[in-house]
């Protein structure tokens, strides 16, 4: 049986009168890339903050890395975890070789990890450059270094690739995908749909603070795929023919007389699904 | 929850090469600097303004640049940071305070001999003056936490520096308000009674009061601080 790295059970969060979430399950297994996706105001950040031991809980029961809730601030789960949010900052009058040397220190890590974390970032050239002088993109590369530094059991990233251009965002995937091999469990938020079909072995989409759906990504696309292929045809026209054994004919046809360019199977993208599921754009 | 002076030192070296880029520190250690310069020419200095330079620079010095530095760390997200690694709360308190802790004592040795200062016994003035920046530190870690900015900070800053930096003034109100009586119990004032009493030649018998409410000084705002700095360890 798997292990489960993330166990979140009837989970709820109030902030005032305002509900941000509402009766969250779902769990998180070892070596797994876990999407959570929604629109902002999901509840998403704040899932990150619930798990990272930033933010106490309503009601509901969590377990991260075998550990209960008021485990979470200490120093030893602290080792083992790896974070990216949207309030991640850095010493501006610092360089980035400075910024991350701090963090060496912090975590008993070699110097030399450095060069490592860089190089997946694309900032291998940039290492003396003061903080205050990189774009947004830059930083971001930066804070992301950061966070899997350590070589974390288990990463949280939130929309770690939203400042990003796609080369970047591309380097990023690679350098998570490596980080994902060797061991490291991640947990990331995203809006980006390609990028959770990408990275991510399963997703939830969150919305409104309940999660609607949970499971791989290829398996929500066959999911929600309608019953038909799309077909090309050589006179420029696109036509759907039905799936199942009444279109083969059809097909048989089309295909024999030389008249198709491609085809198609029809399945929605993950965003296609998402509107559909919450009514609501990924946005 | 073991104590790492690896983590803790770590913290002070990059406090130290930060603060080393950061222009309000040379400006801050300069003032209290110009103004011990500016006393040290007058002729028969007082022990009260001895002692007005050591405690303006308790205030300038240890609280606001420490307030600085903690609401610095807030503003820019980066003290999240530091909360989120596996530092712990007495590790990046007392990393970030021995930048503070340095820098006063530097200053103060400085000041001190610019001014003339020789006490007649060294140790019960070396004891008092550090506990003193305990409770400095202690408050300016309060105020910066308090603060969202640097710039609120040091507003927020200057009537508490004003109480404890130029308190002692205050004392020659307290006939004429006594509710003013207060003020015999700072800790600005309270060390300025103790070195009257080590000039006297008088021994740590008869000074230990002063050191035990410069004691509480730290303990209650050191007790304070760590409530508050436990409540902006969450994010709620």
């Amino acid at each position: 049986m798997l292990e489960n790295v993330i166990e979140v059970k009837h989970l709820a969060k109030v902030f005032g009168n305002q509900t941000a979430l509402e009766d969250v399950n779902f769990s998180v297994q070892k070596g797994e890339t876990f999407g959570f996706l929604g629109p902002s105001g999901s509840g998403k950040t704040t899932t990150i903050k619930i798990l990272t031991g930033q933010l106490s809980p309503t009601s509901g029961e969590i377990k991260v890395l075998d550990l209960p809730f008021l485990s979470l601030k200490k120093s030893d789960y602290r080792k083992r975890i790896g974070v990216l949010t949207d309030n991640s900052g850095l010493y501006q009058r610092l360089s980035i070789y400075e910024n991350l040397k701090l963090y060496c220190q912090l975590y008993d890590v070699p110097i030399k990890r450095i060069d490592e974390v860089l190089e997946t970032v694309n900032l291998a050239s940039e290492a003396k450059k003061v903080v205050s002088k990189l774009s947004k993109g830059m930083l971001q590369r930066v804070t992301l270094a950061r966070a899997f530094l350590h070589e974390p059991d288990l990463l949280f990233l939130d929309e770690p690739t939203s400042a990003l251009d796609p080369v970047n965002s591309k380097h990023i995937h690679k350098g998570l995908k490596k980080l994902n091999d060797k061991g490291t469990t991640i947990f990331l938020t995203t809006h980006d749909m390609s990028e959770a079909e990408q990275l991510c072995d399963r997703v939830a989409f969150l919305n409104k603070g309940q999660i609607r759906l949970l499971d791989a990504p290829k398996m929500l696309r066959l999911k929600y795929a309608d019953e038909s292929i799309q077909v090309q045809l050589t006179n420029g026209k696109e036509i759907l023919i039905p799936k199942g054994p009444e279109g083969a004919d059809e097909l048989h046809n089309y295909m024999s007389k030389g008249q198709v360019v491609s085809i198609h199977s029809n399945e929605p993208t993950l965003g296609d699904i998402f509107v559909e599921i919450t009514g609501r754009e990924l946005i | 929850m073991t104590f790492r002076v690896k983590r803790m030192y770590a913290i002070f070296q990059k406090d130290l090469k930060d603060l080393s880029k950061n222009m309000y520190i040379g400006s801050t250690v300069f003032m209290a600097v110009l103004l011990a310069a500016l006393y040290g020419r007058m002729d028969g200095i007082t022990l009260e303004l001895h002692f007005m330079v050591i405690n303006m620079t308790f205030a300038i010095v240890t609280g606001f640049i420490q307030c600085a530095i903690i609401a610095e760390e807030k503003e820019k997200n980066t003290l999240r940071g530091l909360m989120l690694s596996p530092a712990t709360i007495s590790e990046i308190m007392a990393g970030k305070s021995l930048v503070s802790f340095i820098t006063t004592i530097v200053t103060l040795i400085i000041c001190m001999w610019l001014t003339g200062y020789t006490p007649a016994s060294i140790l019960p003035i070396a004891i008092a003056i550090i506990l003193s920046i305990f409770f400095y530190i202690a408050m300016g870690t309060l105020l910066g936490l308090l603060s969202k900015s640097v710039m609120e900070a040091s507003v927020i800053v200057l009537p508490v520096l004003f109480i404890f930096g130029f308190g002692s003034f205050l004392v020659g109100f307290i006939d004429e308000y006594p509710v003013l009586k207060v003020i015999e119990y700072f800790p600005n004032v309270q060390i300025i009674d103790l070195a009257y009493k080590v000039e006297e030649g008088l021994g740590f018998g008869d000074i230990w009061s002063h050191l035990g409410v410069i004691m509480a000084w730290v303990v209650v705002t050191a007790l304070i601080t760590i409530v508050v700095f436990k409540k902006r360890e969450m994010d709620e």
